[in-house]
């Protein structure tokens, strides 16, 4: 393996590696923009100069590729490439770099979305020069619409070139493309091409200034007053990795977070405006019965009380129904505790979309679907049929939530139950049809595991405190369970449950951590 | 130099010297033949032994070029005929095409062979639509003599000619910001490596030659390495077209031998200045090259080394002639302009530097200008071109050459005629 010198540090490397990639690996920092991992290398910003010994100019570190060199022309005896990323000279170039990169800038920071997690103004302000020399006119452009999503401040734009590249080798759809020549060049569309493709708003993320800016964010906030929280996106069942980012427990935006077993570095706009779809909706805060068609709110033991008085009664003739869009734990205790007839609600089909890159957007719109079945097997296809036939009287059944519709069979079915009970946030359609509404946990206040349709088992975080009165889902079923059955907390109920379905066995909050565990893998292992 | 005979435009004031028939009468056309008996490395030895060097601008060694294409791929390997001439002051392809559009071809075809080429394109400046409509007529005359096509006069070998016209972008002359137009896309240089011998159009390995280079290939398989050698200096020999233009009584294309001093090109071939009046500075070789003043022009053999040594360099071999009367600010203006004109946009340092240097040069023209512009002016070339440490012999800071094309003029017009710089600075300072 190639030993390379950067700085001070050495570094044993595979062969056929960057410079950059290693100094990113290695917490090295090297500035640079037109760079991005999950594009094709373009060198043009010129950020990312570095000296390189024994070569005559700097080269450009994202296309500086280390080998193998024969022992003879070793650098020292050993070193097969020695890099400066400090040096007078490179310090130089950054510094020229960064000057024409602000000649035309606006420096309007202050009133600037990207502010605070810009990689032009932490350049400047780590390498680059206090004051501008360039006295002339500035080059000025008006903002303009690129999609209904994304606009464009020129301005701000330093032609790095991602987005252009983002949209031909990411999402394959080429509705952006550098317009002009030389320093009238600018980002462009056809007027009858707009950028509004579901992965349009990865853009203003990999955009490394101000630039492309996300219509749904702009002027809303400044990053500095945001809570971020890793967590993992409900609206498809590929699960990909997102920070959340809210305040005053209010969602602002997501943003993807890089997981090469999941979803590569992006989302897709569903989920990323996903959140929009828990706003103004008519949350359950406290227990309700229904009482002559109306709901009143009547308190958690009381609640627990009935349903435990009416399991007991009804005995074998209840049934439940399961979620895919609920947690792995909530789904497990849901069968632990109604171990006869169980079922689920047909879950949301859409259209698959795999992209030349292989970011996928997945049919199945409910996240765990396969960790439901997973850990419910006794889960049947059947199940009005089997109603019927077992003479049912009682059923327990976790919401779906937003969209779930439930078919006129379905309906008939609930309101010839003698005992209907519903988990769920808020008042769904299906909710009205209970005799009991137990107030569950919105989907971003939930903590839990979800499987993807690939086997991914992910922590699924709280982003949100939990609102009224509502509890953790499975710690509802806890509680209605027999006090001896009863967990102490998540981590205890993931060791019972790995007891139970031994694929799920060893699954904890602290090893899968950000990035989760393959199933599939863990059995091959 | 009265002794040179020319070569390459020997036959050029004839009539009909672009036809088929006048080109075959005088020897066209056997350089293919006995090429064709030899194995395709042995042409390639031929002419890396002749030391051709590329007369497009860089002058790297044509045979030597030809040599890094893989011999173990299964790749199609291309040629481009880089016909996209828009060097300012240079004019000499056009006359090649225009005059001995055969000669060419019959390079191209050979260096097709020697690199083992079944298509080869001629990617040609869109603007030279005359010279164009010539360049179907000769590819139209070989195919039916079957120069080209299948089976080529009874050998096993295969080869078609397919002409690009570009659409008026200097950038596309650079070759592989040429390689990207002539795949449709924006005409981006792209990064180095890989070189274009090893991925070049359509990712196959491809050879970019300039017309006048191909021009050369008949005549060195002809008579011979040896005799290629011994016409000028050794290190880069051969026949050599000068383009000649500005302040002279006589501009025009003169074919000389490599190493002609510039005096006698200015004074004998060009017929001197007009009106009596004085040399300034000259571009020795396209707008690209660093300009000489009125002393070191008397005093330059134009060949490669002895114009480096004079921190220029030979380019295109387009010179420019500017006598006493040119305001040197002016034309410095005006070359600016051009680069920033025709800079790609791709890297920051050109797209942004360029247009910079138009602004101070403007404000200097337009009497605004301030203390500080001569240093400012010198450091931003400095900046986008990069001229560190010419010891070391590289300087670029740019994915292509184009940014030391525009930093090595404008540079060496502020650094040689400083005092006419500031003069029009304190001039104005006076009137203020």
């Amino acid at each position: 393996m190639p030993l390379l010198k950067i700085d001070d540090n050495k570094f044993e490397v595979e062969n056929g590696k960057t410079v950059l990639e290693v100094a990113l690996e290695n917490n090295i920092e090297i500035p640079h923009y037109c760079y991005h991992p999950a594009l094709e290398i373009a060198g043009s910003c010129r950020m990312c100069l570095i000296e390189v010994e024994g070569m005559p100019k700097l080269q450009v570190s994202c296309n500086t590729f280390i080998g193998e060199v024969p022992p003879d022309r070793k650098i020292g005896g050993k070193y097969d490439m020695v890099v400066s990323t400090q040096n007078e000279l490179v310090s130089k170039e950054r510094k020229n770099i960064l000057e024409f990169l602000l000649l035309n800038h606006p420096l309007d920071c202050p009133v600037c979305d990207q502010a605070g997690e810009c990689d032009l103004q932490d350049y400047s302000f780590k390498y680059g020069n206090a004051h501008s020399r360039f006295d002339e006119d500035k080059r000025v452009r008006p903002n303009e619409y690129l999609g209904s999503q994304v606009a464009i401040n020129h301005n701000r734009c330093i032609l790095c070139s991602r987005c252009t590249r983002f949209t031909r080798e990411v999402s394959g759809t080429s509705e952006l493309f550098v317009e002009q020549r030389g320093y009238n060049s600018k980002i462009a569309i056809m007027e009858d091409n707009p950028l509004d493709n579901l992965l349009a708003g990865n853009v203003t993320d990999i955009c490394p200034v101000g630039a492309l800016l996300s219509t749904d964010y702009i002027h809303k906030n400044r990053i500095w007053n945001l809570k971020k929280q890793t967590s993992v996106c409900q609206d498809c069942s590929v699960g990909c990795n997102i920070d959340v980012f809210s305040k005053k427990d209010q969602i602002i935006r997501l943003t993807p977070r890089e997981n090469h077993k999941v979803n590569g570095y992006f989302m897709c706009d569903i989920g990323r405006y996903g959140f929009h779809k828990y706003e103004n909706i008519e949350r359950i805060t406290s227990p309700l019965q229904k009482s002559n068609d109306a709901y009143s709110e009547i308190s958690w033991d009381s609640a627990i009380q009935q349903i435990v008085n009416e399991l007991e009664t009804i005995g074998d003739k209840f049934c439940a129904i399961a979620s895919p869009y609920h947690t792995n734990e909530t789904n497990y205790m849901l069968g632990r505790l109604f171990h006869g007839l169980m079922g689920t609600f047909p879950s949301i089909k859409d259209k698959e979309i795999t992209y030349p890159s292989g970011f996928r957007i997945s049919g199945d719109r409910s996240p765990n679907k396969r960790g439901m079945n997973d850990l419910c097997p006794q889960i049947v296809k059947s199940l009005p049929s089997e109603i019927k036939k077992q003479n049912i009287l009682g059923i327990y059944i976790l919401d779906n939530g937003i969209g779930a519709e439930l078919d006129d069979n379905w309906k008939k079915i609930l309101k010839d139950m003698a005992f209907v009970v519903v988990q769920s946030y808020q008042m769904t359609p299906l909710a009205k049809s209970a005799d009991i509404i137990l107030p569950g946990l919105a989907p971003f206040e939930r903590e839990g595991t979800i499987t993807n349709d690939k086997g991914h088992v992910q922590w699924l975080r709280p982003s949100l405190q939990n609102q009224g009165d509502g509890r953790p889902d499975w710690e509802i079923l806890n509680i209605i369970d027999k006090m001896e059955n009863r967990y102490v907390d998540l981590n205890d109920l993931m060791k019972g449950l790995g007891q139970q379905f031994p694929t799920y066995s060893d699954i904890s909050f602290f090893k899968l951590g950000d990035r989760g565990i393959s199933l599939s893998e863990r059995v091959k292992a | 130099m009265s002794e040179f005979k020319p070569i390459l435009t020997e036959h050029i004031k004839d009539e009909n010297c672009h036809s088929l028939s006048f080109y075959q009468n005088t020897g066209g056309y056997t350089a293919l033949k006995q090429v064709l008996q030899m194995k395709p490395e042995d042409v390639i030895e031929e002419v890396k032994s002749s030391n051709l060097r590329g007369r497009g601008g860089a002058g790297f060694s044509a045979g030597l070029k030809w040599t890094f294409i893989p011999k173990d791929t299964a790749k199609p390997k291309y040629l481009i005929n880089n016909a996209d001439e828009s060097e300012p002051g240079t004019f000499k392809d056009r006359l090649l095409i225009n005059k001995a559009p055969h000669q060419m071809l019959e390079g191209m075809i050979i260096a097709s062979y020697a690199i083992n080429c079944n298509t080869a394109f001629i990617y040609i400046r869109g603007e030279f639509y005359k010279e164009y409509q010539q360049l179907n007529k000769t590819i139209t005359e070989a195919y039916e003599a079957n120069l080209l096509g299948e089976g080529i006069l009874g050998s096993n070998y295969n080869l078609d000619v397919v002409i690009h016209r570009g659409a008026g972008a200097y950038i596309c002359g650079e070759e592989t910001g040429l390689i990207e137009s002539l795949e449709g896309k924006r005409g981006w240089p792209r990064l180095k490596p890989p070189f274009p011998a090893i991925e070049g159009y359509l990712h196959c390995p491809t050879i970019v030659n300039n017309v006048e280079t191909l021009s050369c290939i008949p005549h060195i398989i002809n008579r011979g390495a040896e005799w290629f050698k011994s016409i000028g200096p050794e290190k880069g020999p051969g026949p050599r077209l000068f383009c000649v233009s500005g302040r002279v009584n006589n501009p025009g294309v003169f074919e000389e031998a490599m190493g002609v001093s510039l005096e006698d090109l200015i004074f004998k071939r060009a017929g001197g200045i007009p009106d009596g009046k004085k040399l300034k500075a000259v571009f020795p070789g396209g707008s690209s090259s660093a300009i000489l003043t009125a002393d070191e022009a008397m005093d330059v053999k134009m060949d490669f080394d002895d114009l480096v040594a004079k921190k220029s360099m030979l380019g295109s071999a387009g010179v420019i002639v500017m006598d006493e009367t040119v305001d040197m600010i002016q034309a410095c203006l005006n070359i600016a302009r051009f680069y920033a004109h025709e800079s790609c946009g791709q890297c920051t340092p050109c797209r942004e530097g360029t247009v910079w240097l138009v602004k101070i040069l403007q404000r200097l023209v337009a009497g605004e200008g301030k203390d500080t512009d001569i240093d400012m002016l010198l450091e931003i070339t400095d900046n986008i071109g990069g001229l560190i440490d010419f010891s070391k012999g590289s300087f670029g800071k740019t994915i292509c050459p184009f940014g030391e094309a525009v930093a090595w003029p404008v540079r060496s017009f502020v650094e040689k005629f400083e005092t006419e710089f500031r003069s029009c600075i304190q001039e104005e300072k006076v009137f203020a």
